[in-house]
């Protein structure tokens, strides 16, 4: 039952004492959602549960709770469901991110602040992975954006890509395109070795955006982004596989540091021309 | 004129937008290509060098390797 301002004299149902007692014990049934949701003031009390295959959001705004008002959380869903200060101020020694079967309960302190209080779910406090986000290449870049601070590392993998023509491919972070990148690659390819590396870039050289012409051709990444919230020095890691047409295999290996002022929150996927015409990125909040 | 198209993916909300480039990404697009280009033709160069510096010598790329190993 959601909150209520009693007065003298009222009757209340069987059907209202039953919620009542549900509450009470913190049981009773959950408002629904299935898109990401904004608190309103009726939600003083009561529970909420997310069931969206995708991420999705709760975004807490102020002034409409009073300390000492509750609201449950819960994830039913595959996507993670990430509590979010809109104008209020959300704290937690947690994480602020639901995953699936995890909840969570907002316990206001004052009409602009909450403590969110997490429950022990599924997801160990540390260690384990929790996929952010899924993403399609499509277009001559792809930028994946606010990408959630509460992780320790970040993992990206990409899968089967492939582009319009043979470009050289890149990497950036937070739109940054200053001289804040320094790297190296090792190539290896079915005749030869080489490598080379460069400080002071404006990206990160990850090697061949290839054209398709056989399943050889499909690019798979795996991007290791270590303590990607520090700044003034974030170090990747990145192992490559894809081919030329003509079918020659390739293989990159890229050790790289940016110098970021600010944390990470977008990584964006460059190539020299042409677009990308397939494959998926996976990126996934490490602890 | 169309300007390249642009996937953003935002990993807090799901939202997915296809657009095309601002005048100001397509600057920066722009500026990233003809930066590619002068690496490009730097390393084109130097491989004609090497090829004509071997050729002078006699040696193969695979002899000149072997030399170096």
């Amino acid at each position: 039952m959601a909150k209520q301002t009693f007065t003298t004299g009222q009757v209340l149902t069987a059907a209202q004492m039953t919620s009542l007692q549900q509450t009470a014990m913190l049981g009773g049934a959950a408002s629904a959602k299935t898109a990401s949701y904004t608190l309103v003031a009726a939600d003083a009390g009561t529970a909420i549960s997310m069931s969206n295959a995708s991420a999705t959001t709760i975004t807490v705004n102020t002034a409409l709770f009073a300390a000492g008002d509750t609201v449950q959380i819960t994830n039913l869903g595959a996507g993670v469901c990430t509590i979010t200060a809109g104008t209020a101020t959300v704290n937690t020694s947690a994480s602020l991110a639901l995953a699936q079967y995890e909840s969570g309960t907002l316990k206001f302190t004052s009409t602009s602040a909450a403590i969110f209080i997490k429950g022990a779910g599924a997801a160990p406090a540390s260690g384990g992975m929790t996929l952010i986000s899924t993403t399609a290449f499509t277009g001559s870049t792809v930028t994946i954006s606010s990408i959630p601070n509460t992780y320790k590392n970040l993992l990206l993998i990409t899968k089967g890509t492939y582009g319009s023509t043979n470009v050289d491919e890149s990497l950036r972070f937070n739109a940054d395109s200053g001289n804040n990148y320094a790297y190296h690659n090792c190539n290896v390819n079915t005749s030869s070795v080489s490598g080379g590396g460069a400080s002071a870039q404006p990206e990160i050289g990850i090697g061949q955006r290839t054209a398709l012409t056989g399943t050889q051709e499909l690019g798979y990444s795996v991007i290791n982004i270590y303590r990607y919230t520090d700044t003034g020095g974030v170090q990747m890691t990145m192992a490559k596989y894809s081919a030329t047409s003509g079918s020659q295999l390739l293989f990159f290996t890229t050790n790289a540091v940016y110098y970021g002022a600010s944390a990470i929150s977008s990584i964006s996927f460059l190539g020299t021309g042409g677009t990308y015409s397939g494959g998926n990125a996976y990126l996934y909040g490490v602890n | 004129m169309t300007k390249p198209m642009i996937r953003i993916h935002n990993a807090e909300t799901n939202e997915v937008i296809d657009r095309e480039m601002t005048n100001s990404e397509f600057a920066q697009y722009q500026k990233d290509q003809t930066a590619q280009a002068v690496k490009q033709a730097e390393a084109e160069a130097k491989e004609t060098a090497k090829a004509a510096l071997l050729d002078r010598l006699g040696l193969t790329a695979e002899e000149a390797a072997l030399l170096l190993s």
